[in-house]
């Protein structure tokens, strides 16, 4: 298991390398030029030439990439272009608000998937069923935008119960996360629902009904664990997903998140940001799928990690 | 257990009195999109976060909303001598800055040389360049601007290089506010960031990327500001904040174009307020002979004119932009220097393919418009008004960072363009662009040594009147004779005002949110 770990682990030290990599030559090979952006209008071709030197914009690209390097892994991230703050208390400040908003979105759609999943899954034919996969269908299919303007209007508007923008207090997060969390929950229900219907075919459940073991129990115990692992897939990507920001739900209610400073940092080739950035979306999701692993194994003790699974 | 209900009873005070006071505050809520790029004005020409720093920090002169330039730390205009190279100023004496230390000369040297210190990175050094010892600052060969002369505390002169009729104009400009140098120097990289002292009514308080704090200057020289703070509220989205001004949080705020129109028939659009900022909308081309290695059509003022012909400016401004601007006659705005009344543009699509066949484009011509979103829906209609005429304009979306690079390699064949001026004077947008000097840089390369004399001509004559005439000829050659652009329209802004709001102004695109504006109390109570 350790021997596993460490392999996994210096596994995931060369992807978020890997990836800082082929970042870095994209922003490099893409128009737009930062130094252009930040000196406006006016700026002489002498003036643009001595601000990239500053920069070491004018360095080779291979000498500029290990710079960065070398300076980020003495915890230097750089300083914003365009704010002139220091990159890393940027990210650590956003991911305050993204990690609070993904708390909230996600406990719900932990709850609401799971539970809407399982309902479905007991009640497979019926009209629970029914209403609730129909229900899940709107979740995925609706635009998390459209569903964050809607609540502004009716909760925030009309009936004036949570506000409508801003991050300072654990109200404020209500209505964003209820726009970020439906199509989670919505995700999270078909998929319990489904795989809770595979396991209810198994023999052992058979087994389990013959022994006499019946209602909630059969289905908690016997069926709703069996029927895990592919909810945890599912729930672990959805969680990687939450928590590498949504632009669109931070952008409405002006939560000043990950996904908000990413999307600004590309637009204005804020090079540092992007790039800090992107380290911090490529660790949280080798993170997340080493733990979703690692959670099989928990979950379903046939699987051994680094040594295959036993039949 | 006595001591325990001491303390609590002290503790319910002090929340009691905190309550009360934050309850008696006088606060304006103001919304705007999150200009994100700090509160320096010598290093950011934004104009949201000039609307936060006009608050904070002032120059020696201000641009008010009536287009007028009124003395602020000067005290008076400037005694210009005769050969119209040196310009004495006199200090308005005891302004302290916030943090206590008075305003002097030393100030003013220190202000203009952090600008023209290459590290700083100043944006808008070109406004003040003609000051003696200037470029060599830029360059990197002096340290000291040997165009700044103090002859005491309260008096200093500067020389420049070449007169300039448009010094004193461009120096009340918020890029040219008067730092203390102290404050400024402590506070090194953070000024602008986290620090920025002035002289302004308010200061800088609490900010981060949702909101900023503004407090009343207790040490204010003017008369007493009108409220006790001011919060400006960051958004990202105009929906949002258009919601927030619906739902109360916001006593201001600005009202998209493409917004205004579904807020019509609805109590919140009995608060919108139209303005009319100095800028004129219009179509930028590129003159040169060659584009991207092939003939250039657009270098014949022929197809520049038939385009003109072809574009139904009444319908764009009406249903494209919600009527909310008023049709283009010339490139010069209506309040500015030298505009004159002018005969509408001709719409005539067939005379438009008429003048294509005599400049030998019978079958047409195709070019391509390099957009950013924001320009898209005005462009999709010309495209559809050009087409009728037989004029194919291929339309090209890219991001704003690749526009900007596109262009400033003079790689942009046409454009759509808003150009403001930061004051009622052409030299600050015609010369600006349209110059041979700049028009590279806007991808424009229109070069008409007629054209240049006029407008350099202004930039020396201190007579107003002659200066209008100036501009008059040259905005005739250039929009009508030229057609270097197509002027499209004159564009009209909206703000929202809550009904208690009063004496709100917005000056050029600044929305001057901490002189004249002010609450009618008793409908502020009655709310």
């Amino acid at each position: 298991m350790s021997r596993y770990l460490l392999g996994r682990v210096l596994q995931a030290i060369g992807v978020v390398l890997a990836i800082s990599l082929i970042t870095f030559f994209i922003l490099n090979v893409i128009p737009g030029d930062p130094v252009e952006l930040m000196m406006g209008e006016f700026a002489t071709p002498e003036a643009i030439a001595q601000v990239r030197a500053q920069m070491g914009l004018d360095k080779p690209i291979f000498a500029q990439y290990f710079n960065w390097l070398t300076n980020m892994l003495h915890g230097d991230f750089g300083v914003s272009y365009f704010q002139h703050k220091p990159v890393f208390d940027m990210l650590l400040n956003s991911f305050g608000y993204t990690a609070r908003l993904a708390l909230f979105a996600y406990v719900l759609a932990l709850v609401f998937g799971l539970t809407f999943g399982i309902l479905a899954a007991v009640f497979h034919n019926k009209f629970i069923d029914r209403l609730l996969m129909t229900l899940s269908i709107a979740g995925v299919s609706a635009p998390n935008f459209w569903v964050a303007i809607i609540l502004q209007i009716y909760f925030g508007l009309t009936l004036k119960w949570f506000p409508i923008s801003g991050a300072k207090d654990w109200n404020y997060y209500v209505l964003p996360a209820i726009a970020l969390g439906t199509r989670y929950a919505a995700s999270i229900s078909r998929i319990t629902r489904t795989s809770m219907l595979e396991v209810t075919k198994q023999d052992y459940m058979r087994t389990a009904s013959a022994k006499g073991v019946h209602g909630w129990m059969l289905v908690m115990k016997h069926a709703f664990r069996n029927a895990l692992i592919p909810v945890v897939t599912v729930a672990g990507t959805d969680l990687g997903n939450i928590l590498t920001g949504s632009m669109l739900i931070e952008t409405v209610f002006t939560i000043d998140g990950i996904g908000k400073l990413m999307v600004d940092a590309i637009n204005q080739r804020d090079l540092p940001l992007v790039q800090g950035g992107v380290m911090y979306i490529a660790t949280i999701c080798v993170i997340i799928y080493l733990l979703v692993d690692i959670l099989y194994a928990v979950i379903d003790p046939r699987i051994r990690l680094g040594g295959g699974a036993e039949g | 257990m006595k001591k325990l209900l001491v303390l609590v009873m002290a503790l319910a005070m002090v929340f009691a009195i905190a309550s009360v006071s934050a309850e008696n505050a006088k606060v304006l809520h103001f919304g705007q999109i999150n200009p994100k790029v700090g509160y320096d004005p010598q290093t950011n020409t934004n104009s949201r976060a000039t609307t936060i720093e006009e608050c904070v920090v002032e120059g020696l002169y201000f641009w008010n909303d009536q287009n007028e330039e009124i003395p602020v730390l000067a005290e008076d205009f400037p005694e210009i001598s005769e050969d119209g190279l040196t310009y004495t100023f006199k200090l308005r004496k005891g302004v302290y800055f916030s943090n206590g230390t008075e305003l002097t000369t030393k100030d003013v040297k220190y202000t203009f040389e952090r600008m023209f210190n290459p590290a700083t990175g100043a944006l808008s050094t070109y406004m003040y360049n003609m000051i003696a010892g200037a470029k060599e600052m830029l360059a990197g060969e002096a340290t000291e601007l040997a165009g700044f002369e103090a002859v005491d505390d309260y008096t200093f002169k500067f020389t420049l290089t070449q007169p300039f009729s448009c010094f004193t104009k461009n120096l009340g400009i918020i890029y040219a506010a008067i730092f203390p140098q102290d404050a400024c120097e402590a506070a090194g990289d953070d000024w602008g960031i986290g620090t920025l002292v002035g002289t302004g009514p308010y200061v800088l308080g609490d900010h981060d990327n949702s909101s900023v704090t503004l407090t009343k200057n207790a040490n204010y020289w003017g008369s007493e500001p009108h409220f006790d703070e001011i919060i400006v509220t960051l958004f990202d989205d105009e929906n949002t904040k258009l919601m927030a001004f619906e739902n109360g949080d916001l006593d201001l705020c600005q009202v998209p174009t493409d917004l205004y129109l579904q807020y019509q028939g609805t109590p919140t659009a009995d608060k919108f307020h139209k303005y009319y900022p100095l800028g004129t909308v219009f179509l930028s081309i590129n003159l040169s002979d060659e584009f991207d290695g092939q003939p250039n059509p657009l270098a014949d003022v022929r197809v520049r004119e038939a385009i003109s012909m072809a574009i139904d400016r009444e319908t764009l401004v009406e249903f494209i932009d919600n009527g909310l601007g008023t049709v283009a006659t010339s490139t010069v705005n209506p309040a500015q220097l030298g505009f004159v009344a002018r005969e509408a543009y001709p719409f005539d699509p067939d005379g438009a393919k008429a003048l294509l066949a005599e400049a030998g484009y019978p079958d047409g011509v195709t070019f391509t418009a390099h957009i950013r979103s924001t320009d898209q829906p005005d462009m999709v209609q010309i495209q559809s008004d050009l087409a009728q005429a037989g004029i194919t304009m291929k339309l090209e979306l890219v991001d704003a960072a690749t526009w900007t690079s596109l262009r400033n390699a003079g790689n942009v064949q046409c454009e759509w363009m808003g150009w403001f001026p930061l004051y009622a004077d052409p030299d600050n947008n015609i010369y600006s662009y349209f110059h041979s000097t700049n028009a590279p840089g806007k991808s424009v390369f229109y070069n008409n040594p007629e054209f240049d004399a006029l407008m350099d001509a202004a930039r020396l004559s201190t007579d107003d009147a002659e200066r209008a005439k100036l501009y008059e000829q040259a905005d005739e050659l250039m929009s009508r004779k030229d057609y270097a652009c197509i002027p499209l329209y004159y564009p009209n802004y909206v703000f929202a005002a809550q009904d208690y709001v009063t004496n709100f102004t917005v000056g050029n695109l600044i929305y001057q949110i901490c002189y004249d504006v002010d609450f009618d109390m008793d409908l502020y109570n009655a709310k």
